[in-house]
């Protein structure tokens, strides 16, 4: 089994779904885990949670005011990091002729703006031959109707990642994207998904469930691990088949 | 503990290359192992390295009567299995279009593609439900490498085949997910008949942006990644392992 024995982890959004998952598993395999989040209580409860040693830091993603407490706060507090995992992110759904410039705006600095800044400003302190790991979502290469600006978020991060995989190639830094299907996090219950319309998730997705956050962890912790040392500026799914697309079958 | 404790591996063409190494790294993560290859001797060699937990089948995977031993041997011995890891392939003669002959195109698609697919198919009855199906594709599948026309589309059809695939068999809880490898030291070019000095000349690593070609056993750290419980939400997917070759420099 892979050891993250004396690894630092950064983790934006750390405070519940996927995030909390992620660094609960980052945690189990020996590394020291930082996660970030807007609410400063939510944070703390995580924190408190997850156990030693996990540390929270309050930092809203879409204010880069915040964004760069947390870079110098990372510097202060470990000097250097290993491991970056962005995946803090904000989804809006409804059609695009209806979308208000606020909503936009919340979605794309949320999303991307705030996951470039983040990334900017954490580089300086990424060890040479750390990794940054991206979320995002098969939208990204997607045409969901009623998901215009989150699906443009989405598809600005993978585009993000494949030039920073080159860009950073000279520091042995490794970037990747990890594109989730539908995954049962508290984002769902947000959104307001009925257990109709998870049934009905379920059926279209070909493995036949929607996704657990340990499903999106495994992959995540894999791909920040020394056993993924050839991989960069990839794109993985992890959707249960969803993306295959069936053309015209039933 | 182990990720693929008392599990039942079949692999093509793990005699040498990226087959040899996963076959290693499955039998260090608990599972046994039946490796295939055409050359009885480089076969049996190396499932004697390999160990007790790795048994050798000689078979081409190109001859569907071979096919059809190999099955019949597993079934008699282990009834099913839970992995089959298709690797077995060439790149063929490498060189332009206008020189490819017929006998170039059958040999690159019989070994790596139609072989391929009817490895599969006389598999899949002794594949458990819930077992997985790993398929060594390249990154060639995605690309338009000149001089490797054949090469390129027979992998291409592999990747659609796992998409398909992963599609079909989902009533039988089987998933289907393709590996496309970048540069990786083995001796796949040297087999083509591209002499040692011009392999080694050619500094495919140059075009990494890791700066390197990929050890055999990193490929083989992915698809036992694949392989295990570990990726149960994972199907019909394409992941590339290649050093950030296949991201597009443009101009840059
Ligand atoms: N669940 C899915 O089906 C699915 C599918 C594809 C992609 N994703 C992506 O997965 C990521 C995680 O989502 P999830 O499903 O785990 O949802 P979640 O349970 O709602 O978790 C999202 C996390 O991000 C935090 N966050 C939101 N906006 C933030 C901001 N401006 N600054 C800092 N933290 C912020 C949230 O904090 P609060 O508690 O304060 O909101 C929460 O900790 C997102 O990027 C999402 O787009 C999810
Ligand atoms: N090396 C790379 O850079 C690279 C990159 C992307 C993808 N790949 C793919 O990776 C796979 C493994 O290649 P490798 O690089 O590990 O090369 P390799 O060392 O030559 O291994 C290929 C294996 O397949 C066997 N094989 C070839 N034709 C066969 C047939 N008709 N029936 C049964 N076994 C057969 C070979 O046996 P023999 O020793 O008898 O030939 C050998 O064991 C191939 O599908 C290749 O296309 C390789």
């Amino acid at each position: 089994m892979t050891s993250f024995k004396d690894k630092i982890v950064v983790i934006t959004g750390g405070n519940s779904g996927i995030g909390y998952t992620t660094a609960a598993s980052f945690l189990e395999k020996g590394a020291k885990v930082l996660i970030t989040g807007r609410n400063p209580g939510a944070v703390q409860q995580a924190v408190y949670a997850l156990g030693h040693p996990a540390e929270g830091f309050k930092a809203d993603q879409s204010d880069l005011k915040e964004v760069r407490r947390l870079a110098d706060y990372i510097q202060g507090r470990f000097g250097t990091i290993d491991s970056l995992f962005i995946n803090a992110g904000f989804a809006a759904v409804g059609p695009a002729d209806a979308l208000t410039e606020e909503e936009y705006d919340k979605i794309m600095n949320t999303n991307f703006k705030g996951a470039f800044f983040t990334i900017q400003y954490i580089l300086p302190y990424i060890k040479d031959g750390g990794s940054i790991t991206i979320l995002s979502a098969l939208n990204a290469n997607a045409g969901m109707p009623g998901t215009s600006a989150l699906s443009a978020s989405k598809a600005a991060l993978n585009s993000l990642a494949r030039t920073l995989a080159r860009e950073l190639a000279g520091r042995r830094i490794r970037v990747n994207v990890v594109n989730p299907g539908v995954i049962e996090t508290p984002l769902l219950d947000k959104a307001g998904l009925t257990e109709e319309a998870r049934r009905f998730i379920a059926d279209k997705t070909p493995v036949g469930r929607l996704g657990k956050p340990a499903d999106v962890a495994n992959l995540v912790t894999f791909l920040a691990s020394e056993n993924a040392g050839f991989i960069t500026g990839a794109e993985y799914n992890v959707d249960g088949g969803l993306f295959v697309h069936p053309l015209i079958a039933s | 503990m182990l990720s693929l404790e008392n599990k039942i591996a079949v692999v093509t063409g793990g005699n040498s290359g990226i087959g040899y190494a996963t076959a290693k790294d499955f039998i260090e993560q608990g599972a046994n192992v039946i490796i295939t290859g055409r050359n009885e001797a480089a076969i049996n060699n190396a499932a004697a390295t390999l160990g007790p937990q790795a048994e050798a089948f000689t078979a081409d995977q190109s001859i569907l009567a071979d096919t059809k031993k190999l099955t019949a041997f597993i079934h008699e011995r282990y009834k099913q299995i839970d992995i089959l890891f298709v690797n077995a392939g060439i790149t063929g003669k490498i060189g332009p279009f206008s020189e490819v002959t017929e006998e170039n195109f059958d040999e690159v698609m019989n070994i790596n593609t139609k072989g391929a697919f009817f490895t599969i198919q006389q598999f899949l009855p002794l594949i458990k439900d819930g077992g997985t199906i790993i398929l060594l594709s390249s990154v060639n599948a995605l690309s338009g490498m000149p001089g490797a026309i054949v090469y390129n589309a027979s992998k291409a059809a592999l990747n659609a085949f796992g998409r398909t695939l992963s599609r079909e068999l989902v009533s039988r809880r089987i998933r289907v997910n393709t590996v496309n490898p970048g540069p990786v030291k083995t001796d796949i070019l040297i087999k083509a008949g591209i002499p040692e000095e011009v392999v080694a000349g050619k500094d495919f690593a140059k075009s990494v942006p890791v700066g390197r070609s990929a050890e055999a056993s990193e490929i083989a750290k992915l698809v036992t990644f694949l392989a295990s419980d570990n990726a149960q939400f994972i199907n019909g997917a394409e992941y590339n392992i290649d050093g950030g070759l296949f991201v597009h420099p443009l101009l840059g």
